[in-house]
């Protein structure tokens, strides 16, 4: 039996198998015996989750676009399918050729979240790959890994060779034909590696050492070799508007996350909120022009034959150009019977008549990420929304018939008091009293509000980056007294489970050390740690202990300004100087403007396209 | 062709085109269960840019009929979809299009107006390859799983759960063969509204009887049959 049949025998048993076979149009299948570099994209969780990546179908695209490249797509097996192949000795494998990982010549992660690492190390074994980086020596498989997580991609330098900092786009492609030079030249892993450090946005952990003061702090982390520069630079596209973009996907037969044409509108945040990693490792604002965007949705609508098209960006009003952007493209997709979606959008400035054509956003209800419950804390956090906006978007909408909100706040902010807890309740009260204040003939019939509370996890290149995350047993206290003061029975609370957010911590902020708790933790059993019916906390804590480390270290523990983080050797652009700034003024309570309002200095270059920067 | 619709406000009459659609399903597209198959079909007619009717009313929705479902995992070469269109089109254009928008293992081989009626379906013919593991003698087997005077199987009903049942006088062999270890065996079983065996339960039943698993399984189905005995498509 080839392999082939032996997967499709198998599959006759497993759940949606059509997540396992591949063949789903738009996929890409080329000659191996022409191909150079074969790259396998490997998203670290299952089917459903990472095929609504937006990333990886770029990447994916990017890459088989050259003729001697071939990218296939690979996800984590669902427990099910992953005991039968174990079971039946098949080795995983790329979903296109149906061919085992370890033929390839560079095998991908991407690093979406924290909680997805020990999936990588349950890849790489069910590959029949070595986990360790150290115990692969050959120049194939190389494995590599980008994403937001990779700023600091400390905790998984022990399996990784390259992480790819920053913007993929051309980096990948610089990395791949130098890879292609030193295979057609028989030259070795250790030869590869060494080329590699040279390109601007790589980063090989193993040319680094680091040292530790006694307290447990970072001593120094420098390199160990004369090709490895001191300070790892990310990778940016400074011409947006002419950036590589797919004119096709890969559609699923199974639904999944995101099942739908996603076209990216601009890149990076001008709003600096200083909780959000995302505001600031994508800095600068970037953004597409309206003819090469209606171009994008053009192409992939007809393309993927969806009927449903979506713009992908972290807030898509502040576009220059939104509500014309927005007109052009409904007059498209009203034609072709698609509808828009705005999943980052804020409704305050556009005409109702502009509105009422954008159908899915009623459908879709009112959201608010407000974050936190008092002014005082918004302005701490930078989060720049204030109540009376928030009540007259609601008056609004409740006239026009809404009857859902949707409200997202964080717990354990720095300089959180019960004060601002309480008035997260408050909150929530004065928009139910907005809605019984709603004439009875407009508004609609019954209200629901439901208020989401998430634990704050302290990010790398935040100003953010040097606070504790608050304990466990806080977070505890401040919901039972979220709780207690909601006092309605059409206001609906759900909280964030704990633990995860601990462990989010530790690996946020994790050292090198900790590679070996990831690997333990993996020992023990964990994996798929993303979702609830999978985590397991003791295991993880046991794994720390039997490490010597100490997770409250790492999560709960204050960093003065002048201690060395162990990203400091990683160059996002944004100066240190500057986040700390940020972090004084937050404990003033004091806001930073928009880079729209005008550029603060933030430590970006003109040169790297941002529209705003040094403005 | 061309029905006239119920909407007493002559607006919103549309005028719609049935045609019937007989296509295979094979390959890889086999593992398409039959829910996703719609979200399939929609996707492929909006990239061919067939000018399909949608059903009116507040939530319009593609109009597609699968009359008989198709168990994952089984191949077919008679699969039936109907469908309205908004104007009339010839048939082999409308193959050759939808033809080139298809993902790999379906592909249309007919189009027809809808003349039969679904209720007419009675049972379906089907050809498995099969091998049970450890070199067992399959095809023996087989012919004597057969020719037992009751062949009780399971069979899950919605109301009762898992129940026993005979199907002797359900199954009709039409030939059995050997082929390079393979048993092949043609046979019809009933389909439709009113009674309903899938092939599965025959072979889980076999599975049972010979106390040995499938090495490899391969069943398509290859006729869909009314009550008078007619080939339905
Ligand atoms: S340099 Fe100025 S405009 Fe550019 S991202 Fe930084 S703060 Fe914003």
């Amino acid at each position: 039996m080839t392999n082939k049949e032996k997967i499709e025998q198998l599959l006759l048993n497993v759940q949606k198998p059509a997540r396992y076979i591949g063949g789903e149009h738009g996929s890409v299948v080329k000659d191996k015996s022409k191909i150079d570099v074969r790259f396998a994209f490997c998203f670290p969780d299952v089917y459903d989750i990472g095929m609504s990546h937006l990333g990886m179908k770029i990447l994916y695209s990017l890459k088989n676009e050259r003729e001697n490249f071939w990218c296939e797509r690979c996800f984590m097996p669902e427990k099910d399918y992953k005991q039968v192949l174990i079971d039946n000795d098949i080795p995983l494998y790329a979903l296109e050729s149906l061919d085992p990982l370890y033929e390839f010549d560079m095998i991908g992660f991407t690093l979406q979240y924290e909680l997805s690492y020990t999936n990588v190390l349950s890849m790489l074994e069910l590959a029949r790959i070595p986990v360790l980086a150290k115990d692969r020596h050959a120049l194939a498989p190389i494995v590599v890994a980008g994403g937001p997580c990779v700023c600091n991609p400390e905790p998984m330098s022990d399996f990784i060779d390259i992480f790819i900092l920053g913007e993929g786009e051309e980096v990948n492609l610089e990395l791949m034909d130098l890879y292609n030079e030193v295979k057609k030249r028989g030259g070795s892993k250790e030869e590869f590696l060494h080329l590699a450090a040279h390109i601007e946005g790589i980063y090989v952990p193993s040319f680094y050492d680091v040292t530790y003061n006694v307290d447990g702090t970072l001593k120094c982390i420098k390199p160990n070799t004369d090709d490895a520069p001191p300070k790892i630079k990310k990778r940016v596209i400074a011409d947006f508007d002419n950036v590589f973009f797919p004119d096709y996907f890969v559609v699923p037969y199974t639904s999944i996350v995101h099942d739908r044409s996603v076209v990216e509108v601009l890149r990076g945040c001008i709003r600096g909120c200083r909780f959000c990693q995302a505001g600031f490792i994508y800095r600068p604002f970037r953004e597409k022009s309206i003819d090469i965007i209606k171009n994008e949705t053009k192409c992939l609508c007809e393309q993927t034959g969806y009927d449903e098209v979506s713009l992908s960006s972290l807030s898509t009003s502040d576009h220059t150009k939104i509500a014309q952007l927005l007109k052009e493209l409904a007059d498209y997709t009203d034609l072709e019977n698609v509808s828009l979606s705005l999943p980052s959008l804020r409704i305050d400035n556009f005409s109702s008549d502009l509105l009422e054509r954008l159908k899915t956003i009623r459908k879709s209800g009112l959201t608010f990420a407000c974050e936190a419950g008092t002014q005082r804390l918004r302005d701490v956090i930078n989060k720049n929304i204030t109540e009376s906006e928030i009540l007259s978007t609601c008056k609004t909408a409740f006239e026009g018939g809404y009857t859902t909100v949707k409200l997202y706040f964080m717990l354990g902010l720095p300089t959180e008091t019960d004060e601002d807890i309480l008035g997260i309740a408050e909150l929530a009260h004065k928009i139910l009293d907005v809605y019984f204040e709603t004439p009875k003939e407009l508004r609609g019939g019954s209200i629901q509000i439901s208020v989401s509370t998430a634990t704050f996890v302290p990010k790398p290149f935040t100003p953010f980056e040097f606070e504790p995350q608050a304990t466990p047993e806080e977070i505890d206290r401040k919901q039972k007294l979220l709780v207690k003061a909601l006092r309605s029975k059409k206001i609906k609370l759900s909280t964030h489970q704990d633990d995860t957010s601990v462990l989010e911590a530790c690996l946020a902020k994790g050292d090198r050390r900790m590679s070996k708790a990831v690997y333990q933790a993996w020992k023990k059993g964990c994996e798929l740690d993303g979702w609830n019916e999978h985590f397991d906390f003791s295991k993880w804590r046991e794994a720390f202990d039997e490490c010597g480390l100490d997770m409250a270290f790492y999560a709960n523990r204050k960093r003065e300004y002048d201690e060395l983080m162990p990203w400091d050797h990683l160059d996002y652009l944004v100066t240190k100087s500057f986040l700390i700034n940020e972090n004084k003024k937050a404990h003033l309570a004091k806001t930073t403007r928009n880079c729209k309002e005008g550029c603060s200095g933030c430590g970006i270059n003109k040169s790297y396209g941002g529209v705003y920067c040094g403005k | 062709m061309a029905n006239n619709l119920t909407p007493k406000n002559m607006a919103l009459r549309v005028e719609r085109y049935d045609y019937r659609l007989v296509f295979s399903k094979k390959g890889r597209a086999r593992f398409i269960s039959h829910l996703d198959m719609m979200r399939t079909f929609s996707r492929i007619f909006k990239r061919a840019r067939i000018p399909v009717w949608y059903t009116q009313g507040f939530n319009p929705r593609l109009y597609i009929m699968f009359p008989l479902a198709l168990p994952l995992g089984t191949e077919s070469d008679v699969e039936i979809m109907d469908i309205s269109l908004t104007e009339r089109m010839d048939s082999d254009e409308l193959m050759t299009r939808i033809n080139s928008a298809m993902p790999e293992g379906l592909s249309i081989n007919k189009v027809t107006e809808p003349a039969m009626d679904h209720k007419d379906i009675a049972a379906s013919q089907y050809n498995i390859r099969f091998k049970l593991k450890n070199d067992k003698d399959t095809c023996g087997l087989f012919k004597d799983y057969l020719s037992q005077d009751r062949i009780n199987v399971k069979k899950r009903s919605k109301k009762k759960g898992l129940i026993d049942i005979d199907i002797k006088p359900d199954v009709k062999l039409l030939s059995i063969k050997e082929d390079d270890g393979f048993a092949v065996a043609d046979l019809i079983l009933p389909s439709g509204n009113d009674k309903n065996i899938n092939t599965s339960v025959l072979m889980d039943g076999f599975k049972e009887y010979a106390g040995e698993e499938f090495e490899q399984i391969y069943t398509t189905r290859t006729k869909i049959i009314t009550k008078t005995g007619e080939n339905f498509t």
